[in-house]
C-alpha cells in the first residue's frame, strides 16, 4: 500500500504517477508528477502526452 | 484514488501494475499492463513497453494532425460517489486500494441486483483460451496459434491490431477489449497485421471461453465454498452412471482452513464426485458442480450436494462463506 499524499491526505492508497513528457530511451532523470489535475496542464502547455501509472502493492 | 476518475480510467483493478497514455484532452491512447491467473508479470516486458510508448508517440502525432477523432468520454465517476466504499473506507479514514475499486463496484452491484458474474467476477478472460499464445517482447505478434484462432486461420507472426473492429496496441487494449465481450456472444472477429497486408478472422468463441482462474485475485461476491474440483471425463461419468451433459466433478482439494472453522462449511472429502447441487445435475454455463455453486449461489447461501463416495451415494449440506480481507 502506497501513500502518496503525507500528513491529512492520506487516504492514497495507490500509487497513481503521471509524467508529462515522453519517455526518454537513455534518461533516469524523468520527473514525475502525483497530480492528475497538474499533469493535464502541463501536458496542454507543452503539447506532450501523458503517461500515468496505476500501481497496487497490496 | 480520491480523486481519480475511475470510469475514464476503467481497468481490471486486480493487476499490479498497469499505464495509461493519453492527452491533454483525456483521450486514451492505449492501455499497457494485466496479467494472467499464472503471474502479474506474464504480459510485462520492458521491451514491448518501450514498443508501446513508441507507438503511442506516433498515435499523438496523428492526434495532433487530426487524423485520429477524440473518442467520447465516459461519464466520471470518482471513488467518493460509491457509497459502499465511503462507508466503509473513506468514513473510516481507511485506505482505498486499487482492488478495491473493482470489489466494492461489485458489491454495489450485487446490493442493487445488476450483479452478472461472467462479466464482473469473471473478468479479464484468457486469451490462451482462444488458443493465442504472444511473442510478449514484441506486444501482439503471435508466437502461436491454437485451437479456435488457429481454426481462424491465425497464424504465427501475425500481430494482432484489432478486436471487432476496436483497434488494440498492447496486451492491454486486447485484454480490455476482449473483457467487454458480450459473455453470450458465439465469435468475435480478430484483424490481424500480416506481411503489411490486413486480414480479418472470424473466431468461434469455444464453450466457456470467459471462465478464467479467478483464484489469485480477492471477491467478496463471489462464494467460497472451501473445495476446488475437476471435472469428470465422459469415460468416468459412464462408469459412474452419470450424465454425460452434466457437471459431475470430482473433489480435488480441501483449505486445512475449512477444517478449522467454527461452523463447519462441509463434509468433503479429496476424491468425492459430487454430482448434483440442490437437485440440479447439469447447466449450460457450468461444467462442475463449483462453478455452478459460484454461478448460482450468493455468499453465505446452502445448498444441498449429492455425493458419490466409495461407490455409495450420500446427500451433505454446504454453506458458503463470504470472503472478508482487509478494507
Amino acid at each position: 500500500m502506497h501513500h502518496k499524499f503525507v500528513g491529512s491526505l492520506c487516504v492514497l492508497a495507490c500509487l497513481a504517477r503521471l509524467a508529462a513528457a515522453p519517455m526518454p530511451a537513455q534518461d533516469d532523470s524523468v520527473k514525475w508528477l502525483n497530480n492528475y489535475q497538474a499533469a493535464l496542464r502541463q501536458a496542454k502547455q507543452t503539447h506532450k502526452p501523458i503517461f500515468l501509472e496505476f500501481r497496487c502493492e497490496a | 484514488m480520491d480523486d481519480v476518475n475511475v470510469s475514464l480510467f476503467d481497468h481490471d483493478w486486480n493487476t499490479t501494475l498497469y499505464f495509461f497514455l493519453l492527452n491533454a484532452d483525456e483521450h486514451i491512447y492505449m492501455r499497457y499492463g494485466g496479467r494472467d491467473s499464472a503471474s502479474p508479470d506474464t504480459y510485462l516486458n520492458l521491451q514491448s513497453l518501450e514498443l508501446a510508448a513508441a507507438q503511442g508517440l506516433e498515435l499523438h502525432r496523428e492526434y495532433a494532425g487530426g487524423q485520429i477523432k477524440p473518442a467520447p468520454l465516459p461519464r466520471p465517476v470518482f471513488p467518493r460517489e460509491m457509497p459502499l466504499l465511503v462507508e466503509r473506507t473513506f468514513a473510516l479514514n481507511k485506505c482505498v486500494e486499487c482492488h478495491l475499486i473493482g470489489d466494492f463496484q461489485n458489491l454495489q452491484r450485487e446490493h442493487d441486483g445488476t450483479l452478472d458474474k461472467l462479466t464482473h467476477v469473471y473478468r479479464s478472460p484468457d486469451i490462451k483460451t482462444l488458443g493465442i499464445i504472444l511473442d510478449v517482447p514484441k506486444g501482439l505478434v503471435v508466437k502461436e496459434a491454437r485451437g479456435a484462432v488457429q481454426a481462424a486461420g491465425m497464424k504465427t507472426g501475425d500481430r494482432i491490431a484489432a478486436l471487432n473492429g476496436t483497434p488494440v496496441w498492447t496486451f492491454g487494449d486486447l485484454q480490455y477489449c476482449y473483457d467487454k465481450v458480450d459473455r453470450q456472444a458465439e465469435r468475435i472477429q480478430i484483424t490481424v497485421d500480416r506481411g503489411g497486408q490486413s486480414a480479418s478472422l472470424s473466431v468461434v468463441l469455444p464453450p466457456r471461453w470467459w471462465w478464467t482462474d479467478v483464484r489469485y485475485r480477492l471477491s467478496s461476491v463471489e462464494p467460497k465454498t472451501y473445495f476446488e474440483d475437476r471435472p469428470l471425463t465422459d469415460e468416468e461419468k459412464r462408469k459412474f452412471g452419470l450424465k454425460l451433459d452434466g457437471f459431475a466433478s470430482q473433489v480435488t482439494y480441501i483449505p486445512g482452513v475449512a477444517r478449522m472453522k467454527m461452523v463447519k462449511c462441509h463434509d468433503l472429502l479429496v476424491g468425492d464426485i459430487i454430482f448434483a447441487v440442490d437437485g440440479k445435475d447439469r447447466d449450460p454455463l457450468a461444467n462442475t458442480a463449483d462453478l455452478f455453486i459460484k454461478l448460482t449461489k450468493q455468499p453465505g447461501d446452502a445448498a444441498t450436494l449429492d455425493v458419490l463416495r466409495n461407490g455409495e451415494r450420500i446427500r451433505m449440506p454446504l454453506t458458503t462463506d463470504r470472503v472478508n480481507f482487509r478494507k
